[in-house]
């Protein structure tokens, strides 16, 4: 692949990411998903830890932030190839010569930036509506850490949609997922307080090194290197991401073709 | 007589009719996924953020006020969809073109819902002793199992006031999700009411659960049922509130919809 | 070298019926077609529903894998090649679907040009040129939302433009149009045939196919049973002449007997609310007017008339009146 090509690439993904924005900027569902739900979320716990003491507020600001960015990936990214079938549109975007990951990835690009606002928010409601003074312990690292999450949070994403096009059955355990991601990726607790046998499902998860490393550059004392080794993961696991989806895309692909599964009739 | 027995034919049909109607769509896989593990889970992400919080010595605390919680599930979305879902399926003209009694074939689409609800409770209280600890031996169980089942009702009065308003507003879903984690604050499930500014207890105590979640932490902790008493009733009228607001409003829709002309709006 | 190459192409369904006794279920769509489309041809498509046009179709704009038989679109074959054939075609689907509601006419537009890999630069002219063309000029900053029917369908034509592909493909796009808009989006496809595209159109229209296409293949039942220019496939009912007879509930066994006489060659029913029209396909011509009337004795009847046969008679003889 050459970078004219790649160029061309981004180009195109930064036009869908776009489209996708000023799309969803009207759905109900969506803002809800994006800001309602991760806003509640932060109020309930920066309640609910009030007793922690006020160092817990910005704790509360990024790990409510990423239970948005896991809820949109789950459901927005989720249905994406969905949703374009059921608008009639999923066979323009297949039938062109841009490879339709890139599609994708221009639109999970959208949900992930759209679901970072959420974060923003929460900074400012416990800033402001809770008197709390917050600061980032790690600047330069935390900007980094919200940059290589983005992108696990996208390859991750490049699998669930396909997964969820291709096994119906699997959808109707989205619901069920949201979740049981909250609890394993230490979003808002430690995973030391789950029982010991779910911490390896915890490990193959990117939201939880993406958690460790938003968690670890945002409160004070972490020694760097559980911030390496995160990123480290997060790019070990979106490589691996990155090539698992490419080869369910084609197979979806072929297989929508095959079995005339790209239209709704 | 011939007219109780019609109505109570009308309330049966237009009950299991609404349901396998409206949630045909529902597998037995995608029930378990939606109303059992989902709930769930949620449950056991706000027990550990709240024992995590505070300390695990307060575990049932969480416990109850989240299982509690869980009916919400079927009280708000299960109701507010087979209300609402008229809309969408476009059977609305239809229903409102019968002779049959709107007092009776409006509750009758909560009822399944109560005992949906109902069952999800009790299953989390069941996840709640055997995964996380509770302890039942103090409890009267008769009286939780009361009021499980008044909270329940109370719950789907609220529903059915949603989904009475999900016939004018746009978006049912959107609706829906707000009011359920709104729920989740003001009932004090997880955070303490004395925790809240004034003006949200005061909330708290004009919605349904509050003192449901209030009387079920009592009565696990030992108390009798007389109590909690006052606190039951005192639920089940707030539910019935509820519950005639969405009756009125949807007469009042009906009659509406019927003057204008406006019923395919609908 | 022709645009389009088809050789006995063939596409079979499977379909499930059932839930808990599932039974499987082939349905041959296209059983056996061969088709030669020439460069800046504009080859029509006809057939009842379900013939096997859309799947067609679908098979020759990458959409649809062949269960056997190959297709090539200017020498590139549509499974192997598909990319390739990708970068040289549009299509339209008949309908209101396909387009992004949310977004304005030129952000669906400004989308698509970026999924074609057009150049900004270039896009940038390319758009109000297009917009211009299909008759959406000052309306491209509005929600498609809000479009009707006929302006969706020429934004339609606007995106498969974009990338100036050599060969179109139009299934039933006139379809849900009004009279008027089916009329302006007819001088669309003519325009486009003006720019030396090679177009397949499909259409349950005789008369559109009759006044736009250069050639016609009638298909049905996944074969093509009549391949001609419009002019001859005429020909195949110029010895006949068409009596058309209005009647009022006449029965199933009435209308059985007058296809049964030995002089009428085809008959085919419009149903309408109020009234039947029996079209009498004859060699007898006006001649077999009282014969016809006579058969139809008892019934009340409207007018009758004596005409030339169309392109409509020729496709009614062809596909059996079961129209």
């Amino acid at each position: 692949m050459n970078a004219r090509l790649l160029l061309k690439y981004w180009r195109t993904i930064l036009v869908v990411a776009e489209m996708t924005i000023r799309q969803q900027l009207m759905d109900g569902f969506i803002i809800f998903t994006v800001l309602f739900q991760p806003i509640i979320i932060a109020l309930l716990a920066l309640w609910m830890l009030k007793g922690k003491g006020p160092e817990y507020a910005i704790f509360v600001v990024v790990g409510s932030g990423l239970t948005g960015l896991w809820s949109s990936l789950l459901f927005i990214s989720g249905n994406s190839i969905n949703a374009e079938r059921w608008s009639g549109t999923l066979e323009s975007l297949v039938a062109l010569p841009t490879p339709f990951e890139v599609i994708v990835f221009g639109k999970n690009l959208a949900n992930v930036i759209q679901s970072l606002s959420s974060m923003v928010l929460g900074y400012f409601v416990a800033a402001f509506l809770f008197g709390y003074d917050l600061t980032i312990s790690q600047p330069l690292y935390f900007a980094l850490s919200i940059f290589i999450s983005i992108f696990a949070f996208i390859s991750f994403g490049l699998i669930i949609a396909p997964v969820f096009v291709m096994n119906p059955g699997v959808r109707h355990w989205q619901n069920a997922m949201e979740f049981p991601v909250y609890l394993l990726c230490g979003f808002l607790f430690p995973i030391a307080l789950l029982p010991g046998w779910t911490t390896p499902i915890s490990y193959l998860l990117p939201p939880y090194w993406a958690a460790v490393a938003l968690h670890g550059t945002t409160t004070p004392g972490t020694p760097p290197n559980e911030i390496f080794f995160a990123w480290g993961m997060m790019f070990v696991f979106s490589v691996i991401d990155l090539l698992i989806a490419s080869r369910l895309f084609k197979l979806m692909l072929y297989k929508a073709r095959a079995d005339a599964t790209l239209g709704m009739e | 007589m011939r007219i109780f027995t019609n109505n109570l034919r009308l309330f049966w049909d237009g009950t299991l009719l609404s349901y396998r109607a409206l949630f045909h769509w529902l597998r037995p896989a995608q029930y378990v996924a939606s109303k059992v593990f989902m709930p769930l889970a949620q449950m056991f992400f706000f027990v550990f953020l709240g024992t995590f919080a505070t300390s695990a010595a307060n575990a049932g605390f969480y416990i109850i006020g989240n299982a509690i919680q869980i009916t919400a599930v079927s009280g708000i979305f299960g109701v507010t969809m087979s209300v609402g879902g008229e809309r969408e399926t476009g059977t609305l003209p239809y229903l409102f073109g019968t002779p049959a009694n709107r007092l009776v074939t409006f509750f009758g689409r909560a009822f399944m819902h109560v005992l949906d609800g109902m069952l999800g409770v009790v299953i989390a209280f069941g996840w709640g002793v055997i995964l996380l600890g509770l302890d039942l031996s103090h409890t009267n169980l008769a009286a939780l199992g009361l009021t499980i089942a008044v909270t329940t009702l109370s719950t789907c009065g609220l529903g059915l006031l949603m989904g009475c308003l999900s016939l004018i507003t746009v978006n049912v879903m959107f609706v829906n999700n707000f009011v359920y984690f709104l729920l989740l604050i003001f009932s004090g499930a997880n955070v303490p009411l004395a925790d809240l500014p004034n003006w949200m207890q005061v909330v708290s105590y004009a919605l349904p659960l509050t003192r449901g979640i209030a009387a079920a932490r009592s009565l696990v902790a030992g108390a009798p049922l007389a109590d909690v008493a006052p606190l039951l009733w005192a639920e089940l009228g707030v539910g019935l509130v509820y519950g005639l607001i969405g009756y009125f409003l949807f007469s009042w829709f009906e009659f509406e919809a019927k003057r204008r002309g406006t019923l395919e709006v609908f | 070298m022709n645009a389009i190459e088809i050789k006995q192409l063939q596409r079979i369904f499977k379909t499930h019926t059932g839930v808990i006794k599932r039974t499987a279920r082939e349905v041959r769509a296209v059983e056996d077609v061969s088709l030669e489309i020439q460069e800046g041809e504009l080859f029509g498509l006809l057939g009842p529903n379900g013939a096997g046009k859309t799947t067609t179709v679908k098979m020759l704009a990458t959409l649809l894998i062949p269960s056997a038989g190959s297709a090539s679109v200017k020498g590139f074959d549509v499974v192997k090649q598909a990319d390739e054939v990708r970068r040289r075609i549009g299509f339209i689907f008949g309908g209101e679907r396909g387009l992004y509601w949310r977004l304005t006419g030129i952000d669906n537009l400004r989308y698509f040009a970026s999924l074609y890999g057009i150049d900004p630069d270039v896009s940038k002219k390319r758009i109000p040129y297009l917009l211009e063309m299909v008759g959406l000029k000052g309306r491209g900053d509005e929600f498609v939302g809000g479009y009707s029917r006929g302006m969706k369908q020429r934004l339609h034509v606007a995106r498969t433009l974009l990338h100036d592909p050599d060969v179109l493909f139009l299934d039933e796009p006139t379809i849900g149009l009004d009279p008027v808009g089916a009329r302006d989006f007819r001088q669309v496809i003519l325009d486009l045939q003006s720019e030396k595209k090679s177009i397949l159109l499909t259409t349950h229209y005789m008369f559109e196919a009759d006044a736009l296409c250069d050639r016609i293949a009638v298909i049905d039942h996944g074969r093509i049973i009549a391949l001609d220019t419009p002019g001859g496939l005429k020909q195949h009912v110029a010895d006949l002449s068409v009596v058309e007879v209005e009647t009022f509930g006449a029965s199933e066994a009435i209308i059985g007997g007058l296809r049964a006489l030995p002089f009428v060659d085809a008959l085919s029913v419009e149903e309408t609310e109020k009234h039947q029209l029996l079209l009498v396909q004859t060699k007898r011509g006006a001649e077999a007017v009282p014969d016809i009337l006579a058969a139809l004795d008892g019934q009340r009847l409207g007018r009758v008339i004596v005409r030339e046969p169309t392109l409509e008679d020729a496709y009614i003889r062809l596909v059996g009146g079961a129209v």
